[in-house]
């Protein structure tokens, strides 16, 4: 089903788009909350990695 | 004789610019004459209106070959309406861009939605005005204050109106620094513009390779419309950041970037002839574009406040109009603005988290649009 071609469709759209896309980035906001844990899992030896240029 | 002469003498006029030249033609010429001014004498993003000021003269010289089949700009444009150059452009922005300080406050993140507003006052307006919904959408996206995307948007939605969106969402992102001010200090106090933030943590090596994989996975997965996209930003970004394949990132980020923009300049500008550019659509598009940056900056500011409804430590709600996107233009504005009453209040770091998430918000409302518009 689509957005109907009408002024009631360019409403309801931007309506859905918004709160939808707000939902979506604040998902994004979480998992990147959760960022700090993958530091648990060790540390990248950064020296190492500039030297090993390819 | 003389009849003879006037007879090959008009033939050989008909074939030459001249004869099909009309003021329309002079007209764009003058548009195209002052896009390079504002970029040499102004500084007003000469990367791009040097390319596209020149190309939309020469698609204004009638009979030009350039923008012909056969023709160099015509190949450009190609690539633009083939979706090669977005998705590159992408690449190279990735490859270019630091994404520690959305990593670092993911609070800051809502905001890349929050100052979107503007999109669906555009779109609403643009309706109102008689476009289709499509060409409503498309004018919306305007408001992303995303170039790329809005191009992408375009040729998904109403690839007829590509010349005039994207020298809409071009131009306005110039002068972001004209617009956004006087609707962000109309939306905040002086002590709101003076609150500091404090400084952010560090984001480790890890969590900056672990972002553009994750990322990438999320987009692929809820956004597959946009996916092209964000993958190729976050490839770009990986390349950045995984620090062993430099070569490649400093391909992406400069000379890629490089040809990128001269394909994108002269693609843009030589869509813009007289016949195509010079009518009612395109003031009403001009305007609505201006309407969609005006209403994303204030509800930027607007959805700044009211997390400072909610959060104990108050954030500066100048950084809600970077949520813009338009990376880094939106984000030096808040930090001016905030400079203008503290000269010791520096937010650009604190900005480009709202300003990169921006860049978010635009691909997931432009994904969230083209699903619900039944467009693939």
């Amino acid at each position: 089903m689509t957005m109907p071609d009408s002024l009631y469709g360019a409403v309801m759209l931007s309506l859905i788009d918004f709160f939808a896309s707000l939902v979506m980035i604040t998902g994004i906001g979480v998992v990147l909350a959760l960022f700090p844990l993958l530091n648990r899992i060790g540390k990248v030896d950064e020296d190492a990695l500039r030297k090993s240029q390819h | 004789m003389i009849e003879q002469f006037l007879a090959f003498f008009g033939a050989l006029m008909d074939q030459t610019g001249l004869a099909h030249f009309w003021w329309g033609n002079a007209v764009m010429i003058a548009v195209g004459g002052v896009m390079i001014y504002l970029a040499v004498a102004k500084g007003y993003e000469p990367l791009l209106l040097v390319g596209i000021g020149f190309s939309c003269i020469i698609a204004n010289v009638p009979g030009s070959d350039l923008i012909q089949p056969g023709g160099l700009f015509h190949y450009a444009y190609q690539g633009v309406q083939l979706l090669v150059v977005p998705p590159l452009i992408f690449f190279g922005v990735g490859a270019m861009t630091d994404f520690s300080p959305m990593i670092a406050n993911p609070k800051l993140v809502i905001l890349g939605a929050a100052a979107h507003l503007g999109i669906f006052v555009a779109l609403i307006g643009a309706k109102l005005l008689g476009f289709t919904l499509n060409e409503a959408g498309a004018i919306g996206i305007i408001g992303g204050a995303d170039g790329p995307m809005a191009i992408f948007m375009t040729i998904k939605l109403a690839p007829h109106l590509l010349p005039q969106i994207s020298v809409a969402a071009y131009s306005y992102m110039a002068l972001m620094p004209l617009i956004q001010p006087p609707v962000m200090k109309l939306l905040t106090t002086e002590d709101e513009r003076r609150i500091r933030m404090k400084q952010s943590r560090q984001v480790t090596r890890l969590e900056k390779i672990a972002f553009p994989i994750v990322i990438g996975i999320i987009v692929n997965l809820f956004f597959p419309p946009v996916a092209p996209l964000i993958t190729m930003l976050m490839l770009g970004n990986l390349f950045r950041e995984v620090l062993v394949v430099n070569r490649l990132a400093k391909t992406a980020a400069n000379e890629l970037m490089n040809v990128i923009i001269i394909v994108l300049t002269v693609a843009i500008g030589s869509t813009m002839q007289a016949d195509r550019f010079l009518t009612v659509d395109t003031i009403e598009i001009v305007g609505l574009g201006l309407v969609a940056f005006v209403f994303g900056t204030g509800s930027g500011v607007v959805g700044a406040k009211i997390m400072n409804l909610f959060l104990k430590e108050k954030i500066n709600p100048l950084l809600g109009s970077a949520g813009i996107a338009s990376v880094p233009i939106a984000a030096r504005v808040s930090h001016n603005v905030a400079l203008e009453y503290d000269k010791e209040n520096y937010l650009i770091y604190h900005a480009m988290g709202p300003n990169l998430a921006g860049v978010f918000g635009t691909a997931i409302s432009g994904a969230i649009m083209l699903a619900l518009l039944g467009v693939k």
